[in-house]
């Protein structure tokens, strides 16, 4: 291929960038580990909504999920954090520099358990920020334990069966008031994509917890997480599909059926068409009711479970200048001289 | 009789959560507006209300802040303690007592007795607020007895309750009160007065927490997060309250961001996340906070993220006595987190330095990338000390060595996140957003370039380059404060809030036939002056309000061999403020160990 020929066969994103500025290094993770394939569905969303890679902050705690930042958004700054504390330290990165993409990646152990609590408070707080549960009820850099999200009566490879209540990551999200709560499958491309692409252009605490098959300690037949069983039994709330607010005509075709569109903070839309039956993502009641039913059946439900855009996020609440602090000038974050010459008379008085 | 002049101790007892307090520290600012030199420490309970209370002042003409030996005038309102707080006075005390209280009298002879009905005479002025007048009521009492200036006594009233002009009403009239029942119906029998004195320099009381607050937003504070703990609340409490003034626009909106943390290990992550973004973050907490924060505190060391965490240090182990004063956290400060770790402490002993510590705890942070402790304790953080007046920052911000212009950026020949380009151990670093040299931060081991790396020598040049880097902080850091007579071959290094008692501790061990030298450590990794103060002593004391002898360790550890056995350990703690006495009494027997 001569060079030209190459050049013009590079597709750009709406901010003139290839695809290659939004990929990574190689993965050191298991060939097939569903990880991998949302690592690619994070490169194509963060490409397709023109985002400026050096915008991005890509934030992680420890585990095999929190491994990936480095397989993906080369161009971004990063920080693998401490097991479980990603929600605390991208918390105040936020308050430096609020005007960045956070993107945190997880695990199950990392959010369900030792992180719980600080994923809890980071909802509490409609944090600004994406965060992305790569779900596969079981521990992998420790050799294959059960995590705090295995199902009741799943078996991994090796071992007894799950006899514990797993936490549903998305019913706890949806009773915290969490505005924007997501269940994909990494298995599931066009889903996933659409439903992150959305995720990035709300302004709040955005959770997408995503089934995530680990191929070497949870992917038998008898796991409720592995390939085949989320194939074989994952009910979709809806088709999606993400319009961007750069770009109304792209790619999305007109459905026949019924759909449900909703505006997110920057002007995109995502569109939700239904199905079988309509599912009203404003209703906490029915996104609950579905998760309830899915367990109930030992289903898996997917699709954009809850939304809310009428909470104030953590910027609101923190009241702070328009500029970021990060561009604050030091004269402007050091109170005057005559300041403190005040101050220290007036203690005299 | 003789009179003795401004040189006593009151120990007033009472309950917690009964307004004492304000009536404690009117009495204590009156004394202070009459220019005599005086101290109030609290001893609280950890309890909201009903648990027993003291509040010692000490007068004294030579300026010591410590509690005295013994109590001179004991106040008693608290049957709680009535028994044991009369058992404890020597003869020729003063106890001034609530006649009211059921059941209990002053029975002792040897001691001089004025028992006052408090709580009818409280009645009388404001029944629903007879607890809180019978406070005032004492206070109104002892002016009287020992002649406390009125003007003084009713500017000391309104600063106490700040434009609340019914509140002021009510307190002078208890006031008079109790002015009024002891000419009526009291002798003067006792010895204890007090006399206006002249101040040569101005000064006012504040406590070392707010001068923290104050240090901190002068510093440039961007970012604080914070988990409730005494005795360390105060420090964001007092950031909060100065914000509208200090750091808001017209527009109401501010540029220092608050976050009460859900506990002590968010709250490290928030502050490393706002260091990692290019800000100043800083926490506040205390011992147990600091315990819950090791394991962030090595990431912000291996990572290499400006932050700051003051620690007000309390007794420990364990919840220990959350409301006492400990000189316990050095250790765990100094090395804190798992693995090989060295962190800069701040140790100021002042509340003038409380504030100067708190702005250039920032300017450590950014310059040497890596976190910075400030260690107060209950003592200093919480009582009231009398302060100069702040000094302004004498010097511009120092943000470290951070690239933020392309120019600059593409002006190295090689760039990497952790490459000793200067040779000084501190590395260059950019930002997140900015585009240049994206790096994935962790607490992996990682190569100069901020790649993941397990080989030996990576691993092995990265620590002795931290080692290196803070090493190189000891002489930039704070230099020790010495107070030396050339004569003299014995020298007391100490640190922090002993300072307030060093003098007295000192006049005592010359009474004993002791010529002392004191240094006192400002930080750690120490200064090389604290080595040359040791050289120039044949024999030096090592002084500290812990039971381990933490600082000590440390000395112990990093001087040379030539001179290690010269250094001795005093170490000695109760959960009290230091009294002199016994510390002058415990470096009198190690000496006489020591030098036969």
């Amino acid at each position: 291929m001569s060079e030209r020929r190459r050049e013009r066969a590079v597709k750009l994103n709406v901010i003139s960038e290839p695809k290659d500025s939004y990929t990574g290094g190689p993965s050191s993770l298991c060939p097939g580990c569903g990880h991998d394939q949302i690592s690619n569905v994070i490169i194509t969303a963060a490409w397709e909504n023109g985002v400026e890679p050096h915008r991005i902050a890509k934030m992680s705690g420890i585990g095999c999920s929190s491994k990936t930042p480095a397989y993906y958004l080369g161009q971004s700054h990063g920080f693998n954090t401490v097991h479980g504390r990603m929600p605390s330290v991208t918390t105040g990165a936020y308050a430096i520099n609020k005007d960045l993409l956070y993107l945190g990646v997880s695990g199950d152990g990392d959010s369900a358990s030792i992180g719980i609590g600080q994923l809890i408070h980071a909802i509490r707080r409609n944090m600004n920020m994406v965060y992305v549960v790569e779900n596969n009820g079981v521990y992998g850099l420790t050799k294959g334990q059960y995590s705090a999200t295995a199902d009741v009566g799943s078996k991994k490879r090796k071992g007894a069966t799950n006899e514990i209540q797993p936490i549903d990551l998305c019913a706890l999200a949806i009773n915290l008031g969490c505005t924007f709560v997501a269940r994909s499958f990494s298995g599931s491309r066009r889903q996933l994509t659409s439903i992150l692409r959305a995720a990035m252009s709300h302004k709040g605490f955005a959770l997408i917890d995503v089934i995530s098959p680990c191929v070497t300690f949870n992917n038998n037949d008898e796991s409720m997480k592995s390939y085949g069983y989320v194939k074989d039994n994952e009910v979709t709330l809806h088709m999606t599909d993400y319009i961007p607010h750069f770009d109304p005509m792209e790619e999305v075709e007109v459905p026949e059926g019924h759909f449900r569109d909703i505006t997110l903070h920057d002007g995109s839309t995502i569109r939700l068409e239904t199905i079988s039956e309509e599912h009203d993502p404003s209703d906490a009641m029915a996104a609950l009711a579905a998760l309830h039913d899915a367990e109930t059946n030992k289903k898996h439900v997917t699709g954009l479970l809850y939304f809310d855009s009428s909470k104030p996020s953590l910027a609101e609440d923190l009241d702070l200048v328009e500029t970021p602090l990060l561009d604050l000038d030091d004269s402007e974050i050091r109170p005057s001289k005559e300041s403190l010459d005040a101050l220290n008379a007036e203690f005299l008085s | 009789m003789d009179a003795i002049v401004n040189d006593f101790t009151l120990n007033i007892a009472t309950a917690n959560g009964t307004g004492s307090q304000s009536a404690n520290l009117i009495l204590l600012d009156s004394l202070f507006e009459m220019g005599v030199p005086v101290s109030g420490k609290n001893l609280f309970p950890s309890n909201i209300s009903g648990l027993p209370t003291w509040y010692i002042l000490r007068l004294s003409e030579n300026g010591y802040q410590a509690p005295g030996d013994r109590t001179h005038i004991q106040i008693l309102v608290n049957p709680a303690t009535w028994e044991e707080d009369i058992e404890a006075l020597e003869t020729g005390s003063v106890v001034i007592w609530n006649s009211d209280t059921k059941n209990k009298t002053v029975e002792r002879e040897d001691i001089v007795s004025y028992p006052v009905p408090m709580t009818k005479m409280a009645r009388k002025i404001n029944p629903k607020l007879a607890k809180l007048v019978t406070n005032i009521i004492y206070v109104g009492v002892v002016a009287e007895l020992l002649g406390i200036d009125q003007k003084c006594l009713e500017d000391a009233v309104s600063k106490q309750f700040k434009g609340k002009s019914s509140a002021i009403e009510l307190n002078i009239q208890a006031l008079e009160s109790g002015r009024e029942y002891c000419k009526e119906n009291l002798t003067k029998s006792d010895p204890f007065v007090v006399e206006k004195r002249e101040r040569t320099e101005k000064q006012f009381f504040i406590e070392g927490n707010e001068a923290v607050a104050l240090g901190s937003i002068y510093g440039g504070c961007q970012m604080l997060a914070w988990y409730p703990i005494t005795p360390s609340s105060s420090i964001a409490e007092g950031i909060i309250a100065y914000i509208p003034k200090l750091r808001t626009n017209e527009d109401g909106k501010t540029n220092l961001a608050v976050i009460q943390a859900e506990d002590e290990l968010a709250a490290a992550g928030m502050v490393i996340g706002a260091g990692w973004a290019g800000g100043r973050g800083m926490t506040a907490t205390s011992g147990p906070g600091i315990s819950l924060m090791q394991e962030f505190i090595g990431l912000a060391y291996f990572a290499e993220v400006p932050s700051v965490f003051w620690d007000v240090n309390r007794v420990g182990p364990s919840t220990g006595l959350p409301t006492r004063t400990q000189q316990s956290d050095i250790g765990m400060l100094y090395e804190g987190s798992h693995g090989d770790t060295q962190h800069i402490v701040l140790i100021p002993g002042t509340v003038e330095e409380c504030f100067e510590f708190g702005w250039i705890a920032f300017d450590c942070a950014e310059r040497f990338q890596t976190p910075i402790f400030g260690l107060s304790d209950l003592d200093l953080g919480m009582n009231k000390w009398a302060c100069n007046g702040f000094e302004y920052p004498d010097i511009p911000m120092d943000r470290g060595k951070v690239v933020r212009e392309k120019e600059v950026f593409e002006a190295f020949e090689t760039f990497g996140r952790y490459l000793d380009i200067d040779g000084d151990g501190i590395p260059y670093r950019t930002l997140p957003g900015s585009g240049m040299d994206p790096i994935l931060y962790r607490g992996t081991g990682h190569n100069p370039m901020g790649v993941y790396s397990e080989k030996p020598e990576d691993y092995h040049n990265l620590m002795a380059r931290l080692k290196m880097k803070i090493e190189n902080s000891r002489d930039l850091l704070p230099e020790p404060l010495t107070r030396e007579e050339a004569d003299s071959d014995i020298g007391v290094i100490y640190l922090g809030s002993m300072e307030n008692s060093i003098q007295e501790i000192d006049d005592i061990l010359l009474e004993m036939g002791h010529h002392v030298n004191q240094c006192r450590v400002r930080a750690l990794p120490f200064h090389s002056k604290v080595e040359e103060f040791i050289r120039r002593h044949k024999t030096t004391i090592v002084l500290e309000i812990n039971r381990d002898g933490q600082l000590y360790g440390i000395l112990r550890r990093e001087l040379p061999n030539d001179i290690v056995t010269n250094v001795h350990s005093v170490a000695y703690s109760d959960g009290l403020p230091p009294r002199a006495r016994i510390y002058a009494n415990l470096i009198d027997e190690k000496l006489k160990e020591v030098n036969g």
